[in-house]
């Protein structure tokens, strides 16, 4: 009997999941939605793979065969990756199969017998831990574990045929157009916060990125309500969570939405006038002073040395 | 008048938490809040109403505190807001929760959408919408970035990781939006006096007709603490700006970053 099944729209992600569940030493089985997946669920060390045959192109219209395979099957738990889709997906089966979920899960391991898993509250302020005795359904954020990829590993594959939701038709996916490079890729960020007073400043810190062959960020309130720059940009747990290997925050207040964007972040710097703001526990290294004094200096510094 | 229904709940506000030595996280002294993203839900479910003339009522479960809620919900446009007032709401989870908001829609009634916000500002699991779906036995489309009711269609812009989905469902539906969906704005003193006067409901739980099978947490809550960033926390607060600016450089420098 598979002890853990899991799924993700993402298969890297989906090799992530696989390795956070094979280190409970629990086998593990998968569900893909084709058959190439398969391929690469076994490589990544999923032992029976349950492909769901079906016609639509959003994994959304499977669940009702998930829940189905799922009660089948009946697995410990089911893991998804906490991904757009996956959330979607992980919330409808726990209420299908009348079970809880847990969401977005950082850790999970075993605690005399019972999983146990760790999630933040309240923006990124408190971490819960629960334990859950019988069956749940958990997504799992993506980049908290390290998965192991190895070709030729074989596995059990069982089709499925799928019944397809078809209440929600897809009519067109279009890829988002960054105006800007992906600032979960950059190596070094320039966030921009409310301590700009206006956007032909933003210059300042373009200068500073440019200095430092970076990208600029923004807080939430940069690019939801003055609208200087695109939503692709901001930084936290509603938005980009980045892990860049330096952050440095001009005129960032720190609230504790944004700096969970940056937890992972190697190094964290910030300049801000107000001595009280919250940035200040968040950061290495952080300036007490205005940005449009600290930044054209810092710019000038490092453009120099390089 | 077809009706659209608007879900949200009244949080404890994160900014008041205090984190104790043993990092213990105490909320006691924390105001209460709607949800910062469930305010961007109700102007999205306003817009929806006015722009297909339709009834837009709000629904919350929370313990007597969410009292407040009532009318910052009102002042945000809706005509009327039920409120399922039960202490219980404080150990819900997204189970309990949904069981609970389902049940309260079904007596609500006649409603064309049912609209939440992706996510609270508390627990952040994203979940209600999606359960409320199943427990309706009606379409949902999640993570919605624009909407449109278009006769008994809902056409909506759903923003994946890297991609635009645009979908379609025939209404009755749910449907979860995003926070840059639309501005959340702040209500005017009009809109604050209306608010007063228009009708609130109050239910208890017994009153929704659900047995209590499906009404207990099903995990155990084994530690909730505080969480602190390992950070360095040099700070340069003396000194020019270009002794400053020096300084910083220079960590970062010793750090390899530069």
């Amino acid at each position: 009997m598979p002890e853990i099944m899991i799924y993700s729209d993402r298969l890297p992600l989906a090799g992530e999941i696989i390795a956070a569940a094979k280190e409970l030493d629990k086998e593990v089985s998968a569900v893909g939605l084709n058959e190439s997946d398969a391929g690469e669920l076994a490589a990544y060390g999923a032992e029976t793979i349950y492909v769901l045959k079906g016609e639509s192109k959003r994994p959304e219209d499977y669940c009702w065969t998930m829940a189905t395979v799922i009660a089948k099957v009946r697995p410990e738990s089911f893991l998804v990756g906490a991904t757009v889709r996956g959330r979607e997906i992980g919330a409808r089966l726990a209420a299908i199969l009348g079970s809880p979920l847990m969401s977005e899960v950082n850790r999970i391991s075993l605690a005399k017998g019972a999983l146990e898993t760790e999630r933040t509250m309240y923006g990124g302020a408190a971490v819960l831990t629960e334990t859950v005795g019988g069956f749940a359904v958990i997504t799992i954020s993506g980049g908290k574990h390290q998965s192991y990829r190895e070709e030729g590993r074989s596995a059990e594959i069982v089709t499925v045929a799928a019944e397809i939701d078809t209440r929600v038709t897809q009519v067109r996916v279009e890829p988002i157009v960054r105006a800007g490079a992906d600032i979960t890729k950059a190596a070094r960020i320039v966030c921009v916060g409310m301590g700009f007073d206006k956007k032909d400043d933003l210059a300042i810190a373009r200068d500073l990125a440019a200095a430092l062959g970076g990208e600029v960020a923004a807080t939430r309130p940069i690019t939801e309500d003055r609208k200087w720059l695109p939503a692709e940009t901001y930084v936290g747990i509603s938005g980009a969570v980045i892990r860049p290997n330096l952050y440095i925050g001009l005129g960032v207040s720190g609230q504790i939405q944004h700096t969970y964007g940056i937890r992972d972040a190697k190094i964290v710097a910030a300049v801000n006038n107000n001595e009280r703001a919250t940035i200040f526990q968040a950061a290495d290294y952080a300036i007490v002073g205005d940005l449009y004094e600290i930044a054209p200096l810092l710019t000038e510094m490092i453009g120099r040395a390089g | 008048m077809a009706r659209i229904i608007v879900c949200y709940k009244w949080v404890k506000s994160e900014e008041d938490l205090r984190i104790s030595a043993d990092m213990s996280v105490d909320l006691s002294k924390a105001k209460g809040k709607i949800s910062d993203y469930d305010r961007n839900a109700i102007e999205a479910a306003r817009l929806l109403a006015e722009a297909t003339g339709s009834d837009l009522v709000g629904l919350t479960f929370g313990g007597p505190d969410a009292k407040p809620s009532l009318k910052d919900a009102l002042s945000r446009g809706l005509t009327q807001v039920f409120w399922v007032n039960d202490s219980a709401s404080a150990s819900a989870d997204g189970s309990v929760t949904s069981t609970i908001l389902a049940a309260a829609i079904r007596k609500i009634d006649d409603f064309i959408l049912v609209v939440c916000s992706e996510g609270a500002a508390d627990t952040y699991a994203h979940e209600i919408g999606p359960r409320l779906s199943i427990l309706l036995g009606i379409p949902v489309i999640s993570y919605a970035i624009q909407m449109k009711a278009e006769g008994e269609m809902l056409a909506a812009v759903r923003k994946l990781e890297d991609s635009l989905e645009t979908v379609s469902t025939r209404l009755p539906a749910v449907v979860t939006v995003l926070p840059e969906i639309n501005p959340a704005p702040i209500p005017g003193l009009k809109a604050v006096l209306e608010a007063a006067r228009k009708p609130s409901t109050e239910w208890k739980i017994a009153e929704l007709g659900l047995s209590g099978d499906n009404l207990h947490r099903q995990t155990t809550v084994t530690s909730f603490k505080g969480y602190v960033m390992n950070r360095k926390k040099v700070v340069f607060k003396e000194g020019t700006a270009k002794e400053r600016a020096r300084a910083l450089v220079a960590s970062l420098r010793k750090e390899g970053m530069l």
